[in-house]
């Protein structure tokens, strides 16, 4: 039975750890002036610089008397981290929400404060709040950033082939037929090892013009859709369809492989979300980007965004007045260009319009330019059950690309899968 | 001459600090997993379930499919190391003592030893580069197909490990005593006889412990597909066995939320599995093996 000796010892040992920490980070002593300490708990370990020089210095400044608190957990220990802290009472003052089911399931067992009337959380849009709004509708978290996905291209391949970038699924088709034709570079970089990449990079990246973004999706929640109808089955099909295009021995291709064919410049197209903006050019290509095309020439556009950060208030912080003060500040643009900078790939969520520095992490945010967003398919209730949509889909594409299995077939089974726990009254 | 019940108190206090340990790091959470499966920590439906979720486990459409694709996928798992691994291992461990091999024989030991004490992780990946179809040797997807992906992965396990049972034979072939080699070479004995007719038949309880070691480490077995596969390891599942499934099922994976309770029940099972065939094992065969006094 070592395999459950380790993890439970492993849980105990972090609950312990986490506990001792939160408990000797809340206390702001200063002597003579009198400050608060808030501590902030999140999951980007890998941020830790950024915040404590950049943008944390930048709030102290404009906020003298509050000292904000760094705290991170690695993402994978985030969740149970957080829960076992709050559930004890030495959680931090403010923390980062996941979005969606995780944090839906935070707010209904009263962890987080109501952030109705925060000053600045109006200036996001519904769909920017989506991810983190309790069932009454009230806003929990403060939306911090967010991920795109698009199509990288291969500016070199492009120009030397006579390319232009693809409008249209037909245009799109057209372009990757030439790029075999000419033998040279293999037109999409795409493996289906990796289940994830699959749906999140390319069924959620072309899918939403098929199914009308939110259309599609909230239909899909409140019922009024199902994933074998002809506009989800046509989107499994796009996806099934860029087969002949895809690099030899694909089935077995991951991730990592597919960034390598495409930064050697052997691959001219790269699938990907807009996380990946410094790894795709770290060998000093010229990339561009485009936008999913859309199925017909005049039709709306619509473009992922994954709400990725947002950060909420502790319900049981014993600095609430201190902590809101640092939420309000995390609405403006004041943060937003600051954390966005410094993060390429990391979008602000904002209406207020930011300017990036990376050239590449501009050209992502002007496809945001016309297009009505959406989040990715699955992860929004769908996926709160056994079997998770999410997991679902992966396995479901893979069978699609490797095993031929036709999109009715694939979408009839995530359909019955779906069907067996999920009930859209709730 | 101590008395019989200070002997025995001595003796209790000289196992206790072991006892202790053991209880502590694995009698415990062995018992409290075996508890949290008999509960359910759902909203709305806390507390004693009996074998809830057992029955859920075995009956769920969804969960049930999950568990036995992983079950037999693990099967195949422990069936590639009983027929690749055992029978090259004991080849090696033959050829090392056979003689013949004379100064060489520590080089050989030492080298053939190596991959298993490489991590999981440099083995994977090692052989995930030679097999890529587009950097590597074969371009054959082996790893992408759903019919060939587990048992590459196996026999990927297999090459690392099968340093472990070679070494292991190995230590018994030498301690069989040369006097009585010699006197079956006087009677006429050539080296297949010696070596199926004498050699092992006094090691085969080694022989039969390694296969059931063999057993219990496949059926825990975890690292290497996870290192390659990730925790939903395919393609759609192919390569999933009972380590990955608990694993996936207790702490989550990227769209499923963690349940603790199934998590539980699927490791008491996996426990339950391996603690039957293991006793079985004993009981049925390991009784009728003989061992010889020499």
């Amino acid at each position: 039975m070592r395999s459950t000796t380790a993890p439970l010892a492993l849980a105990v040992a972090l609950a312990v750890a986490g506990a001792a920490l939160a408990g000797c980070s809340s206390t702001g002593t200063g002597s003579g002036e009198k400050t608060t300490t808030i501590t902030f708990g999140n999951w980007r370990t890998e941020d830790a610089k950024l915040w404590e020089k950049d943008v944390i210095p930048a709030f102290e400044k404009a906020h003298p008397g509050i000292v904000v608190k760094y705290q991170a957990t690695d993402t994978n220990d985030y969740n149970a981290t957080i829960q076992s802290q709050v559930e004890s009472g030495t959680g931090p003052d403010v923390m980062m929400c996941r979005p969606f089911d995780v944090n839906r399931s935070w707010i209904q067992k009263g962890y987080f404060s109501d952030l109705k009337g925060l000053k600045g959380i109006d200036g996001f849009s519904d769909t920017a709040l989506a991810a983190w709004t309790g069932s009454d509708g009230d806003p929990y978290c403060v939306p911090i950033a967010s991920v795109l996905a698009g199509f990288y291209y291969n500016k070199a391949i492009f120009q030397e082939l006579g390319l232009q970038v693809p409008k249209t699924m037909d245009d799109f088709t057209a372009v990757l037929k030439k790029i075999k034709s000419s033998g040279k570079y293999t037109p999409l970089a795409l493996g289906s090892a990796d289940g994830w990449q699959l749906s999140y990079n390319v069924l959620d990246s072309i899918g939403p013009n098929y199914w009308n973004g939110e259309d599609g999706r909230l239909g899909l929640i409140d019922g009024s859709k199902k994933l074998t109808d002809p506009e989800f089955v046509d989107a499994v099909q796009a996806v099934a369809d860029l087969k002949p295009y895809l690099p030899d021995g694909y089935s077995s291709l991951k991730y990592e492989d597919m960034m390598q064919l495409f930064t050697l410049g052997k691959a001219a197209i790269l699938p990907d979300g807009s996380w990946d903006i410094t790894a795709a050019t770290q060998t000093g290509l010229d990339v561009g980007v485009f936008a999913p095309p859309v199925v017909k020439s005049g039709d709306q556009r619509y473009l992922q965004e994954m709400p990725d950060q947002g950060v909420g208030l502790n319900a049981k912080s014993k600095h609430a007045a201190a902590a809101k003060v640092f939420l309000q500040w995390l609405t403006t643009t004041d943060f937003q260009s600051v954390y966005v900078n410094k993060v390429p790939g990391f979008f602000s969520m904002g209406q207020a319009s930011v300017s990036y520095d990376n050239k590449l992490a501009q050209a992502f945010a002007d496809l945001k330019k016309g297009a009505k967003l959406t989040p990715r398919l699955q992860l929004d209730r769908l996926s709160a059950g056994t079997p998770p949509l999410d997991d679902d889909t992966w396995a479901a594409l893979q069978t699609v690309l490797n095993d031929g299995v036709s999109a009715e077939d694939a979408t009839t089974k995530l359909q019955t899968d779906l069907d067996s726990w999920y009930n859209p009254a709730s | 001459m101590i008395r019989t019940a200070t002997r025995y108190r001595l003796l209790l206090l000289f196992v206790l600090p072991a006892l202790a340990v053991y209880v502590l790091f694995s009698v415990y959470p062995l018992v409290s997993s075996v508890v949290l499966s008999l509960f359910s920590s759902k909203a709305g439906a806390e507390g004693f379930v009996g074998l809830g979720n057992y029955v859920h486990l075995f009956t769920d459409r969804y969960t049930s499919e999950r568990f036995w694709n992983a079950l037999l996928n693990n099967v195949e798992f422990f069936g590639i190391h009983l027929v690749v691994e055992l029978p090259i291992g004991l080849l090696m461990a033959a050829l090392l003592t056979s003689g013949s091999l004379r100064r060489a024989r520590g080089v050989y030991r030492t080298l053939l030893f190596i991959p298993a004490t490489l991590s999981v992780v440099i083995v994977g990946f090692l052989w995930r580069l030679i097999i890529n179809p587009l950097w590597g040797f074969v371009k054959f997807p082996l790893l992408g197909d759903a019919h060939t992906a587990l048992p590459t992965i196996s026999l990927m396990s297999v090459w690392e490990y099968v340093g472990i049972p070679m070494i292991f034979l190995y230590t018994a072939l030498i301690a069989v005593p040369n006097d009585v080699l010699e006197a079956a070479r006087i009677d006429g004995a050539r080296a297949w006889s010696l070596f199926w007719r004498i050699k092992f038949p006094l090691i085969a309880p080694q022989f039969a412990l390694i296969v059931i070691l063999t057993y219990i480490w496949t059926f825990n077995g975890f690292d290497i597909v996870y290192a390659l596969n990730g925790s939903a390891p395919g393609p759609n599942y192919s390569t999933d066995i009972l380590g990955t499934l608990f694993y996936r099922t207790f702490f989550g994976s990227s769209g499923q939320v963690a349940d603790l309770d199934l998590g539980a029940t699927i490791a008491s099972v996996i426990f339950l599995i391996i603690l039957i065939t293991t006793a079985a094992y004993f009981a049925v065969l390991q009784r009728r093996i003989r061992s010889y006094q020499l």
